[in-house]
């Protein structure tokens, strides 16, 4: 019965059947996409380099030379926020990438082998946890010395942990699943149990981490460099070029809303999509009172 | 009840260990070498012997493990040294930053809390349309950066309304926006759990006969939901004022709010090794009693967690 | 007053339309005692669910009348289901370890039945507890501390202490053992002829619905195809319904 029991309502303009979660997850998809295509502009357009500064033409407001204006050195905003495309999301990425390849394989021993080895792996992850994370990715940087790889190594060892407990929560409710135990009294490998039975059961809720959690990367390693421990000048870097626009936004107010804007932005297309995927495979609704 | 309370303790000794020597061995990260880091940030051409002389006395030709029990002893004494750039006992200058801060983070718990609970209980008994667009904001809350949220408010606040003041002192007026700050950004967070959990609750058969009592929402919500849904909260609570500690570096630095958070700053920029580990375990400490504390009202909130801990 | 509970052509579909219960005709007159049996996915508890206004969304009622007395149950506010649920309809449900609120203790659910009666609360739960053979003591556990039979028969004592016009009881001895059973039943009993209230027996078991009821409902897959006295179950037009009453005899002769 439950499979046609949905919480998603027809729209007989456009033939399909939407919820607040799938127009998001669409919007979410949609402005990736968006930032994709801004990273790649450089090399469609003709847009002057990041870093050619126009000194005539410091602090200029939006223009036809400069459609979003320029900054204190005269570089062009526009063209700077595209190149931070690459630094900002592929820092996040990259970051997301080192997390994952420490939390998975750490969150599905620890989750299958149960007992001795699953209490001293949790242990270990807990007393990272014991730290605020952007506390202890500030000790990091602070001891490794302020730079963008220091910001990456520095997120990813204070994310790794909770990512990592997340995955062994997945994969404590996978194996207790009748097929899995079916599979293991038939004599499965315990490769084969965990390709074939248990990854393909997490990588839906897995997805929905992966999106938050990039969500919630991003957001920390503009703030790092915003304070001017990660990318360093004159790296085009969102949080960056905010922290180089606080002297000046009140001559600049576009120096101000631009990069803001563009890191508001790239942070809100991965919750959107995170949510988006959590709507679709959660089913449940509740009474009405 | 008090037994369990030792047997808790007892268990966190290892996670406090390991806390410590994380906080220690961190050190270890920082490229090239200490001691030629603080010559040179003395101003000092060294010399061979001088450079030996310093080794002996920072215990630095002792093996690993033996420096590590020296930093111990010393920071259950909380003696963490002298800061490297100003000299002064580190210790005292974090315990004069340490109130600006957990005053800035308690104060936007307390109103994270607020409006999450606002935010999240009206998400719940909205219609379809409100319900909805209430989610959408709080998506866009969570996405925006406290940095960019503090500097618009400035812009809004201080430039345009002339409301608030650029540079603080410390006084408790100047607490205003940057609590403001924090407390949008966390309550968003936080009422996206709230609205998870209360709804998740809702699902559940015994709500289905409150309703079927012929309850109403309010009775329902406050005697049926809110028992069930504290603990989880008390948990998600204590990381919340986690994540409140990391994000007043942040705030603290463009309001200027004299915290542990422009201490931190300078320490990075100026290498001040000394301050940074003693930041990073004081953090540690007070993240690790909320942690504990979040602990017991999960089991208070639970009678047959209660039940066993009470008998054990 | 106990009044008579009429449906007319009821019809409960999903949002795309799909029938799910389909003109579904029957009444309930006061007092009286009526069984709902049918297999699994018959929509034994959609029709319940539907005359207490607890279908789970985006389920709703698509055709046909709902009248108790002479006021129409139809798609009613939640503000107007709250004078009738509890007062007139009451539900209890299966599997009664998830009915009650594991974060409190019994007393201040029995409390609230008592406050939704009008009834003092000192006074009639310890008289309710008894009747269903309960000691009143129960009051200060936490439902984690009693049985499954126990916590049924909680149930009961909230249905004592509503007085409802009508009480639906959806599965109530399912996965119950035969002795505990028994003592549900009796409760029930107690409770019905304390009351006078008209009661709605669901369950796929039609030996516990046939000790009971004195009519009996076969749905199946979202139609009522019988209506008959519960010993002329047997005589029955509807082929489902001689089966199900022959295979309850045997069952009966065997155990």
């Amino acid at each position: 019965m439950d499979d046609i029991i949905r919480k998603t309502r027809y729209l007989p303009v456009l033939r399909l059947h939407v919820s607040a979660g799938r127009v998001g997850l669409v919007l979410g998809l949609f402005l990736l996409a968006e930032f994709v295509a801004l990273g790649l502009a450089g090399y469609v357009i003709a847009l002057p380099s990041p870093n050619s500064m126009d000194l005539l033409a410091r602090l200029d407001g939006p223009s036809a030379d400069h459609p979003l204006g320029t900054d204190h050195l005269g570089r062009d905003v526009l063209a700077r926020v595209a190149a931070a495309v690459h630094i900002s999301l592929g820092a996040a990425l990259a970051a997301m990438a080192a997390i994952l390849a420490i939390a998975l394989p750490w969150g599905i021993i620890a989750g299958l082998s149960g007992g001795r080895v699953d209490a001293v792996m949790m242990r270990l992850a807990d007393i990272i946890m014991a730290f605020p994370m952007l506390v202890l990715a500030l000790a990091i940087i602070g001891f490794m010395g302020a730079s963008l790889q220091a910001s990456i190594l520095g997120v990813a060892a204070a994310w790794w942990p909770s990512n990592a407990r997340m995955v062994r929560a997945l994969v404590l409710a996978a194996k207790e699943r009748d097929f899995v135990h079916a599979a293991r009294l038939c004599g499965a490998s315990r490769g084969r149990i965990v390709l074939r039975h248990i990854l393909p059961q997490i990588l839906p809720p897995l997805a929905v981490i992966i999106s938050l959690e990039t969500a919630s990367v991003l957001l920390a390693l503009s703030a790092l460099s915003f304070l001017g421990i990660g990318a360093q000048a004159p790296t085009p870097e969102w949080g960056a070029m905010l922290n180089e626009a606080r002297p000046f936004f009140a001559q600049a107010p576009h120096m101000l809303l631009v990069p803001g804007l563009a890191v508001s932005l790239a942070v809100l297309a991965f919750n959107l999509i995170g949510e988006g995927l959590r709507d679709i495979l959660d089913q449940r609704e509740p009474y009405q009172w | 009840m008090r037994r369990f309370l030792f047997m808790r303790l007892a268990t966190a000794l290892p996670t406090l260990l390991g806390m410590s020597f994380i906080a220690f061995a961190i050190v270890s990260l920082a490229p090239g070498d200490p001691v030629m880091q603080e010559l040179r940030a003395m101003g000092v051409v060294p010399k061979p012997e001088d450079i030996l002389a310093i080794r002996a006395q920072y215990g630095l030709d002792k093996p690993f493990f033996s420096r590590y029990f020296d930093w111990l002893i010393r920071a259950l004494q909380f003696d963490f040294g002298q800061s490297i750039a100003s000299g002064r006992s580190v210790i005292d200058e974090i315990l004069i930053h340490l109130p600006a801060t957990l005053a800035l983070a308690l104060s936007s718990l307390i109103g994270a809390i607020g409006f999450s609970l606002a935010l999240g209980l009206a998400a719940v008994s909205a219609g379809r349309a409100t319900g909805a667009a209430l989610r959408g904001l709080t998506i866009l809350l969570v996405s925006v950066p406290s940095f960019w949220l503090a500097l618009l408010l400035i812009y809004v606040f201080v430039f345009q309304l002339g409301w608030g003041r650029l540079v603080g002192d410390g006084s408790i007026g100047d607490l205003i926006l940057p609590t403001l700050t924090l407390s949008l950004g966390a309550g968003a967070s936080l009422g996206r759990v709230v609205y998870e959990r209360v709804r998740a609750e809702m699902c559940e058969d015994h709500i289905r006969l409150a309703i079927a009592k012929g309850l109403a929402p309010p009775v329902i919500l406050f005697r049926h939901i809110v028992p069930r849904v504290i603990g989880p909260l008390a948990t998600t609570w204590a990381n919340t004022f986690g994540a409140l500690l990391g994000g007043a570096v942040i705030v603290e630095s463009i309001f200027g709010w004299p915290g542990l958070g422009q201490l931190i700053l300078q320490a990075i920029s100026q290498r001040d090794f000394p301050v940074i580990q003693a930041y990073l375990v004081f953090m540690g400490l007070g993240f690790f009693i909320t942690s504990l504390l979040a602990d017991f009202i999960v089991i208070l909130s639970d009678p047959q967690l209660r039940r066993e801990v009470s008998n054990g | 007053m106990v009044a008579t509970l009429n449906i007319q052509g009821l019809n409960v579909s999903t949002r795309s339309g799909q029938h799910l219960l389909k003109n579904l005709n029957f009444t309930i007159s006061p007092g009286e005692r009526v069984g709902i049996v049918g297999a699994s996915g018959s929509g034994k508890s959609l029709t319940a669910g539907a005359l207490c206004g607890l279908l789970r969304p985006p389920l709703h009622i698509s055709g046909g009348t709902v009248t108790l007395g002479e006021q129409s149950l139809k798609n009613m506010t939640p503000r107007q289901w709250r004078t009738i649920r509890g007062r007139r309809i009451f539900q209890i449900f299966q599997s009664p370890g998830s009915a009650l609120n594991p974060a409190r203790r019994i007393g201040p659910q029995l409390t609230e039945a008592a406050w939704v009666a009008g009834v003092n609360p000192t006074a009639t739960i310890p008289a309710a507890l008894t009747s269903v053979l309960l000691d009143p003591s129960v009051c200060t556990q936490f439902p984690y501390q009693l049985s499954g039979g126990m916590k049924q028969r909680v149930l009961i004592a909230m249905a004592l202490i509503l007085r409802p016009d009508i009480l639906i009881a959806d599965e109530p001895t399912t996965g119950l053992d035969v002795l505990t059973e028994t003592e549900v039943l009796k409760a029930l009993g107690t409770m019905i002829a304390e009351t006078g209230a008209s009661l709605l027996f669901i369950s796929h078991d039609l030996r516990a619905v046939r000790s009971v009821a004195q009519r009996v409902l076969v749905m199946q897959q979202g139609e009522i195809v019988q209506d008959s006295p519960a010993d002329e179950l047997g005589h029955a037009k509807h082929p489902v319904a001689r089966l199900l009453a022959e295979a309850a005899d045997k069952l009966g002769a065997l155990c």
